[in-house]
This record gives structure tokens, sequence and C-alpha cells, in this order.
């Protein structure tokens, strides 16, 4: 090479490397001018600049991507096939470029083209998954979900794996409608992918009531696998059957193994998700299957037996409550905590259980109870003594008990006796210590309600409060009317009427449909009677209540803007406007 | 507008669209003693959020307010009306009734103090990225303007690709992740349904939408925005979305994404080739490369999910800025507190040292090297970046139910958050920076 030629083969160089970087970058301008043509719904300029790039780079994805955008909206999908056939030959081991090929075939809906793309990359990648389910997808998108199942099929069949596409065919034959197409495949596809149960319960949870049952029944006949079994369980307890889900559910557990232990206190913790007796009785079935099967060690199987046993008394059942606890009583080596919760477990057994005498028994007598627990569970006897109208035993029980929960309770007492007077005394002197925060906000509203009423004795008021707290809602409405009618004529002249009127409204609320329209009733006359006390604006936000409760938001929200705006000074206002917030749906439901 | 303009435009506004008749927000015509109704900001105010609520309904409405700068929290500066009266007393939003003289008197004390009147005259039309699935956590903005009553449309992915975002004011992104890694919770939470989900709806639109992966799609997604902002566009980010909206526009082509997301692991070198002039407010950052740690870079000062690197959180403290020179930082940080509790995120705060210079930054926790609120100008259009998840949520856990506003009224973090949804509607040239 001569010295003369040198710089020039340098220049040469330059020239040829910048025109190489031009020629690179051109695609990509033009690609992004073809972008911004597309975004500006300019498709048949886009098109033409998709179409220019991969006549100088045939396999340029994005803009064949592009096209396969823009060409059907302006009807001119013909012309991706020449270019996408063109890419795929050219890079025939390029798998997004056979997927665009696949796809636009399937689109122009020439099914036996695409077959032949499909099943050439089939043969191109034995044992891919990827072809079939490329080819199902295209024809699920063309709204073709007959053949994109069929597609699945045959992928399936060609792959010698059964299980194969397991999911995406439930998903389709759930989108078709075909519920128990989908349960069926989703119990296969748990075979290979048991980590999909909870994925395969909560697609199937969905199905509508009418396909419930025969969903069920494919997946309880014959002999199901351990994992259909759970699934069956699984959707049983989501549909509300939390006891034939059990049944279903239980066979599973049967064999002790980690795998059960798990699953069993799934079950359980799932079931403990609702609140009716059934899911109760079916959680504690099953934590105490899982305290058979967790380890002794550790005291797992012992806590576990104290809230099954809790579980069934909530169930309503302590026979089973009481084996259980037993068990825990009997074990030796259960921890103290556990022994502790057991013992408790009985006698809060018996309370609940009306067994009143026998748990006064068991106080008197049991030397395992703690003297915390015997304490506290002595005031839980009295509640539930003054609950059955045994006034005069709850007084006995309380007779050397000087503590502020006595207090307030002796004041529950009284109150129910008539002695109004006594009852504000006793309210006042227990202060907001005695129990939680809700039974000092009781106390609190009773004095607030006694404080109106200007009686010291009230035999009347007692006794409709004392139905009131055993759970005689009905007749308590029709007491306290008779004794706010007793106030509007007597000698006291009319004082508190409208807050027995309110308290009665507000128990009717709670009530059925025609007890609801005494409700309504009620408020109407406390919020047109009662002036500008603090039960007028306080009915006026129950009857706002209960019409939303009815689905009534229209109405509602009028009386609450009307509440806020007549009674602006009222306590009841901030409560009104997350009312009136909620009803117009800015709070959020959690 | 003419008077007579304006009450056909409100009767019409009033007949079609709001549940509030406004149609008495207008004063009489004869003169009154009373004349404008003043919503105080400080802590007289019975409801900080739903104030904004107030004023953003009466702007709406074509009625011209004022927004007094520094003035008693940031007030505002209504004309008087019965329904404005309505709107306020149902909202629970403390008004003051104000004559003409005591109004001079205001004005008087803005002119000679730090303060400014701001007139607001537009409502802005407010666009929140909002993914069609229900992820399992709350959205700070979405709930800041359901809970003042301020109408907002929801946009995600086809909308922006679709260049649909044109038609808004404003625009606010939240928990999003730009980098397409699905907030890097994939490996952590994989299993969950709501994941599951997230995967599956991200997936399908970029298929859609013409995108090989979900990365690129998020990429175009985050170059969208950064136009948007440079025609004009206002925008409002917090959390993931504000350090991922510029890690995606650094990386437009890096791959910064982990296997999972697109097949392919992150470039090694990715740091070296991220190109920061492309992104909007932070440089020189690092990204985070194990797919295992919901963490994106060191962009984020507080690394919530970083194990050892996690910091403890603080407080952070608004600046104070010259109300008539610099009215644009200092409507952002309007409020009642000037220091506010700190709150985590995926991304909580910003290292100083990753902020451009032209960065302004609002409120800083002081002798910490991170800020947590940053402010600046992109072409024609205003960023801001908010770290943190939810103001009145510290330690915000997926799958906890979503923060109940009522009773967090005089919430001062999402004061700030509110301040941004007002911006837009301040008059354009008395925002001199």
């Amino acid at each position: 090479m001569s010295a003369r030629l040198k710089p020039r083969l340098g220049t040469l160089l330059v020239v040829a490397t910048t025109v190489l970087l031009c020629a690179r970058a051109l695609p990509a301008q033009a690609i992004g001018q073809g972008f911004e043509l597309e975004r500006a719904g300019q498709y048949d300029q886009a098109a033409a600049i998709y179409l220019a790039t991969l006549r100088a780079e045939p396999t340029n994805l994005s803009a064949l991507l592009g096209l396969e955008r823009v060409l059907p909206p302006i009807n001119r999908l013909g012309e991706l096939l020449p270019a996408a056939q063109r890419a795929a030959a050219a890079s025939p081991s390029n798998v997004a470029l056979r997927g665009v090929l696949l796809r636009t075939y399937v689109t122009l809906n020439e099914p036996d083209s695409g077959r032949a793309v499909a099943l050439r990359w089939a043969a191109a990648a034995p044992g891919d998954e990827a072809p079939y389910r490329e080819w199902a997808m295209a024809l699920e998108d063309a709204h073709r979900h007959g053949q994109a199942r069929d597609v699945l099929l045959l992928g399936r069949r060609a792959l010698g794996r059964p299980s194969a596409f397991g999911i995406e065919l439930a998903e389709l034959s759930q989108l078709s409608g075909d519920w128990e197409g989908a349960a069926r495949e989703w119990a296969a596809a748990l075979t290979d992918a048991p980590v999909q149960l909870p994925n395969a319960a909560s697609a199937l949870a969905e199905a509508p009531d009418a396909q419930r049952e025969r969903i069920a029944r494919l997946l309880t006949g014959g002999t199901p696998s351990t994992l259909t079994r759970r699934l069956a369980g699984e959707l049983l307890l989501n549909w509300g059957q939390p006891l034939r889900a059990w049944a279903v559910f239980e066979p599973s557990v049967a064999t002790p193994s980690a795998d059960a232990a798990f699953a069993a206190r799934r079950f359980a913790d799932l079931a403990g998700a609702r609140s009716t007796p059934d899911a109760r009785r079916a959680r504690a079935l099953a934590l105490a299957r899982y305290a058979d099967l967790a380890p002794e060690v550790g005291g797992a199987a012992a806590r576990a037996r104290a809230d099954a046993a809790r579980a069934f008394i909530e169930a309503g059942d302590r026979v089973a409550a009481r084996a259980v606890l037993e068990r825990v009583a009997q074990d030796s080596n259960a921890p103290p905590d556990a022994q502790r919760l057991a013992q408790r477990a009985v006698v809060e057994a018996l309370i609940e259980g009306g067994q009143r005498n026998e748990a006064a028994q068991q106080l008197a007598t049991n030397a395992r109870l703690s003297p915390d627990d015997r304490a506290s569970l002595r005031l839980q006897l009295v509640r539930a003594r003054i609950a059955a109208g045994e006034l005069d035993r709850a007084d006995t029980e309380l007779a050397r008990d000087s503590s502020v929960e006595a207090l307030a309770l002796q004041g529950w007492i009284a109150l129910y006796r008539g002695r109004l007077r006594e009852a504000q005394r006793l309210f006042l002197a227990a202060g907001p210590y005695a129990g939680d925060q809700r039974d000092a906000v009781d106390r609190t509203t009773m004095v607030a309600l006694l404080q109106r009423v200007p009686d010291d004795s009230f035999p009347e008021l007692g006794s409709a409060l004392s139905l009131l707290a055993r759970g005689d809602s009905l007749r308590a409405v029709a007491a306290l009317r008779l004794a706010a009618a007793r106030l509007a004529t007597g000698e006291s002249g009319g004082g508190g009427r409208p807050d027995l009127l309110l308290l009665a409204g507000r128990v009717a609320a709670r009530l059925d449909t025609l007890q609801q329209g005494t409700a309504l009733a009620l408020f109407d006359e406390v919020v047109s009677t009662g002036g500008q006390g603090a039960a007028a604006p306080a009915a006026e936000l129950e009857w706002a209540r209960l019409l939303e409760r009815r689905a009534q938001t229209a109405e509602a929200i009028r009386h609450l803007e009307h509440l806020i705006l007549t009674y602006p000074g009222s306590a009841v206002v901030p409560e009104a406007r997350r009312e009136l917030e909620r009803a117009k749906g800015a709070i959020p439901r959690s | 507008m003419k008077r007579r303009e304006f009450l056909t435009t409100l009767r019409r506004y009033v007949a079609t669209t709001v549940s509030v008749p406004l149609i008495s927000v207008v004063p009489s015509y004869r003169r009154t003693v009373v004349a404008s109704l003043l919503i105080p900001m400080d802590d007289a105010q019975g409801d900080h959020l739903k104030a904004y609520g107030v004023t953003y309904r009466v702007v709406q409405a074509g009625i011209k307010a004022e927004w007094l700068l520094n003035y008693r929290g940031g007030s505002f500066l209504l004309p008087d009306g019965p329904a404005i009266r309505r709107d306020a007393a149902l909202a629970g939003v403390s008004v003051e009734p104000v004559e003409e003289a005591h109004v001079t008197a205001i004005r008087g004390e803005i002119e000679a103090s730090n303060m400014d009147a701001v007139p607001l005259e537009k409502a802005p039309k407010v666009a929140v990225y909002v993914p069609p699935n229900a992820p399992p956590w709350d959205d700070a903005v979405t709930m800041a303007l359901q809970y003042a009553g301020i109408q907002f449309d929801k946009v995600w992915d086809f909308e922006v690709i679709g260049g649909k975002l044109v038609g808004y004011d404003w625009l606010h992104l939240h928990h999003e992740d730009f980098t397409g890694q699905y907030s890097k919770f994939y490996l952590i939470y994989a299993g969950a349904p709501w994941l599951a989900e997230m995967v599956r709806f991200n997936t399908d639109a970029a298929k859609r939408l013409g995108f090989v992966t979900v990365p690129d799609l998020k990429k175009a997604v985050a170059r969208k925005i950064r136009d948007y902002v440079t025609n004009g566009g206002f925008l409002f980010a917090m959390c993931t979305a504000t350090e991922t909206l510029d890690l995606a526009l650094a990386a437009e082509r890096v791959d910064i994404a982990a296997a999972f997301a697109d097949g392919t692991p992150m470039d090694p070198q990715a740091d070296a080739k991220l190109d920061w002039s492309k992104a909007l407010a932070f440089t020189s950052a690092q990204v985070e490369p194990n797919p295992q740690i919901a963490s994106f870079s060191d962009i984020d000062g507080h690394q919530v999910n970083a194990g050892p690197r996690r910091q403890p959180l603080g407080a952070f403290k608004l600046f104070n800025f010259s109300a008539k020179i610099d009215p644009v930082p200092t409507l952002l940080v309007q409020n009642h507190r000037q220091v506010i509790p700190d709150f985590y995120g995926l991304t909580t705060s910003f290292l100083r040292s990753r902020l451009k210079p032209s960065d302004v930054v609002l409120a800083d926790e002081e002798g910490a090297p991170w800020v947590k609120y940053i402010n600046g100008n992109h072409g024609k259009g205003t960023w801001t970046f908010f770290g943190g998840h939810d103001p009145e949520d510290q330690q915000h856990q997926i799958g906890d139910p979503p923060t109940d506003l009522s009773l967090h009224p005089h919430s001062p973090g999402y004061r700030l958050i509110l301040n941004n949804v007002l911006f837009p509607a301040a008059k354009k040239r008395e925002l001199k920076t």
C-alpha cells in the first residue's frame, strides 16, 4: 500500500463506518416515526413506514408488530401476510417471527396455513409447549374458543403429557361456561402442580350458583385423589357448605404427614373466615384433626385443641368442646398455657351453655383455675345471670366483690330493678375502667338516658331494659313505647320521652321489615317532636342508617344533609358526615 | 368570561354534573357587607382535606377563587353564597364570612409579608394512572381525591400509549413499577393470586400493544409520560412511580429488568449504560441487581425491603420559600404543619447525591442524606415527586385495608398531595418559576 493511498483509505473507512451507522440508525428512526403516526391515529401512514422498514430489514420485529396493530383497523391485514412470510423465511428459527406468521394466518382465518406453521414449529421444537400455546392463544383472541381447545388437546397428545395445558384448558372451559370441564382440568392440573390448589379454588369459586352442585359432584364422585378432595372441600367451604366441605375434605388429611397437617390447618383458617355455626364447627373439626397431626413438641397440638374447643363452643356443640378439652386437661405434657386455656374454656362452655349453676360449682371447687381466671369467669357468670333475669343470684355472686367491675354490674342489676338513681350512681362510680371500651360506652349511654328521665324509680323502664338485655327485642320495643307514653302523660312532664322512643326505634330498626316500619315511624316522631334536644339529630342519623340499609340511599342522603345543616352543633354531626361519605361511596369499605 | 356567559355555563353545569346546587354561589348583585368566605387552613379548619374539594368545586363551576399562600396555613378565599356555605357545612369544612374591609386588611397583610394571593381559575382535568386490576395496596392520591370529592379519570397503559394524556391537565402516578418488574414482588410473592393477576394483565397489555415484554411496554409508557410533561402537563408521582419512571427513562436502551420479567437477565453493565439525560429528576444511580430484593436502585434512601440497608423513619421538614418570588414551590408546600412524620414506601425518599442540580427540594429530613419531596420543570411542564406510599400509614403492608381518610381529616401529608391537585388551577401568569 502506497503512502499516498493511506490517507484516502482512512477517509473511506470513516465514510463507510458513518454510512453503516446511518443505515442502522435509519430503521430505528423510521420505526419511531411509525409509532408517532400510529399514536396520532394515522394508520395508513404508519403502515407505509413499517412496510418501508421491512423492505429494508425483513426481520424487523417492531415493524412487523406495528403492522399487526395498524393494518386490522384499516382493513388491510392481508398485506401483513407476505411481510410475515418473508420474515419467517429469512429467520426460520426466530420464534417471535413464527408467532407473528401464525397469528396472521389465524386472524386471516386461514386455518390450514396456520396449522402448517404451528406444526412445522412444533416439529422443529419437539417437547416445547410454545407452538401449541401460541396457536391456541391466537385462536382464543379470535374468539374461536372451541378450536383453541382442540389445539391444546392436540398439543397434549403430541407432547405425551396428559396434564399439559391443564390450566389453559380450564380457563377456556370456564370462558365458554363449561364449569364442569374447568373443574376436571383443574383437578388434572393439580397432579403435576399441587401448588396451584389455591388458584384452582379461587377460579372455580366464581362458578355460578346453578353450576356449583355439578362441580361438587364431579369432584367428589368415585374415588377422588387427595388434591381433588381438598379442592372440592375448599370450594364447598367457599360456597357456604362447611360441614359438607369437611366431610369431603376430611379423608384427605386422614393419613398423618406434614402435608396433611398443613392442609388441615389451612382448611381451619379458611373456615375461620366465616362466622356461621356450621363454619365454626367445621373449623373446630379441622383444628381437632390438625391437633392429631401436629407435632406434640412445643404444645402446638394442645393449643390447637384449646382453639378447637373454643370453636366448638361458638358452634354450640358443648359436648364436643368438652371432649376436646378433656383431652387437653388429661394431657400431662400440655404446656401450662394450654392447660389454663382448657380449664377456663370448660367453665366458659358451661356458662355459655346455660349451665350456670354447674359453672358456679366449678368456680367454687376447681382448684386448677388460676385466680385471675376465676375472677373474670365469676364476672362472666354474673353477666350471664343478669342476662337470664336471675338478678338476685347475680347480686349474691357480687356480694363480696368491691371491684369497679362489680360496681358496674351492680348498676345493671339496679337498673333492671327500676332503681334509676341507684343505677346512675353505680355507673358513675364504676367510671370508664370496668370492662372494655364497649362496656364503658354502654354505661355512659345509659347514664345519659337516665339523666333525662326525672324519676328515681321507674320499674316499667327497668323491665323494658331487662327485656332488651335478655334479647327479647320485640317485647322490649313495646315496653319502651309504653314507658315513653307514661313519661309523656305522667308527672314528669315528658322528660326523656324522645330518648326512650329513640331507643325503641334503634331496637326496632334491627328487627324484621315490619318492625323497621315501626322504627321509621318512631324516628320520624322523635325528629318532629324532639325540638333541639340531642335525641332529634340522633334519631335522624338512625333514620338515615336504616334507610341506607334498606337501599334507599337517596332518601338517606337527604336526611343526613338535613341533620348536618339543621343541627350543626350536635355531637352526631361527625358521624353523620361519615355516613354521608359512605352513602356517597367516598369512604373505602374495608 | 362575561357575567351572562358565566351564568349560562353555571346553569348548564348545575343541571348536568354537580350534586351540589352551586347556582346560588353567585353573590347577590346588591352589595352586602359580607363579600367573601375565607376557608382557613390553619388549626381552625375542621377538615383540611375536604377544604380542597370545596375550593375545587367552586373553581370547577367557573367561579374564581384565590389561594392565599402562607396566609393562615394557605387559606382559600371564595365568593360568599349559600350553596358554597352548604357544601362546606356538609363537608365539615370551616368557613369564615369576611367583610370587604376584612378582605382589604388581609390583602394588606399579604402585601406586607411573605405571602401572596394566587387566583385559581380553571379546575384541572385529573387523570390517575391505575392498573385495571385491584392491587392489594391502596393509592394515596386516589383516596385523597375521592375523599375531597374531586373528579378524576383512570388511565392505564392503553390510554397512555394511545395518546389520551393530552386531554388532561394533571397526571398522577403511584405505586407503578415502570421497570416492568411487578414491584420486584415476583419472587417474594410467587403464587399469590393478586400477583398472578397482575402478571397476566400486564403481559396481555404488552402483547396487545405490540411489545415483546412488559418492561418494553412500561418503558414506552414512561416515555409517553415524559412527553406529556414536555408538552406542558403536570405530573405528580409518589412511591415507586418516582424512582422507576426515571429508571425506565434512563434505561431506554438498556436491560435493567430481571429475567423473570423479560426472559433475559439484567445487563451486567447497566449502570454504565444508563442515559440520565433522558430522566426527569435523578442522575448517576446504580440499579439493584438482585431480583429477590424489592428495591430498584440507590435513589431511595430508606431501602425498606433491602434488609440491612433499611433506614429508620424520621420526620421531614417543609422548606420555606419566598411566596412572591417562588410561588410554585410555595404553593406546593402550603400546610398547617412544617414538620411531618415520615412514612415508608417501596421508594420512601430520594438520596441528595442522586438529584439533578436543577431539582427544587421542597422537603427534607434535616441532617439525613435524603430528601422527601422534590419538584422540577421539564419542557413546558412540571413534575413533582413525593416519596412514600401512604402519609397516614407509616408501614403500609400488602393486604392492609385502605386508609380511611375521614379519620385523618387534618393529615398534613395528604395536604401536600392535594396542593399538587390544585396547582394546575393556579393562574399561569402568577407562576413565576
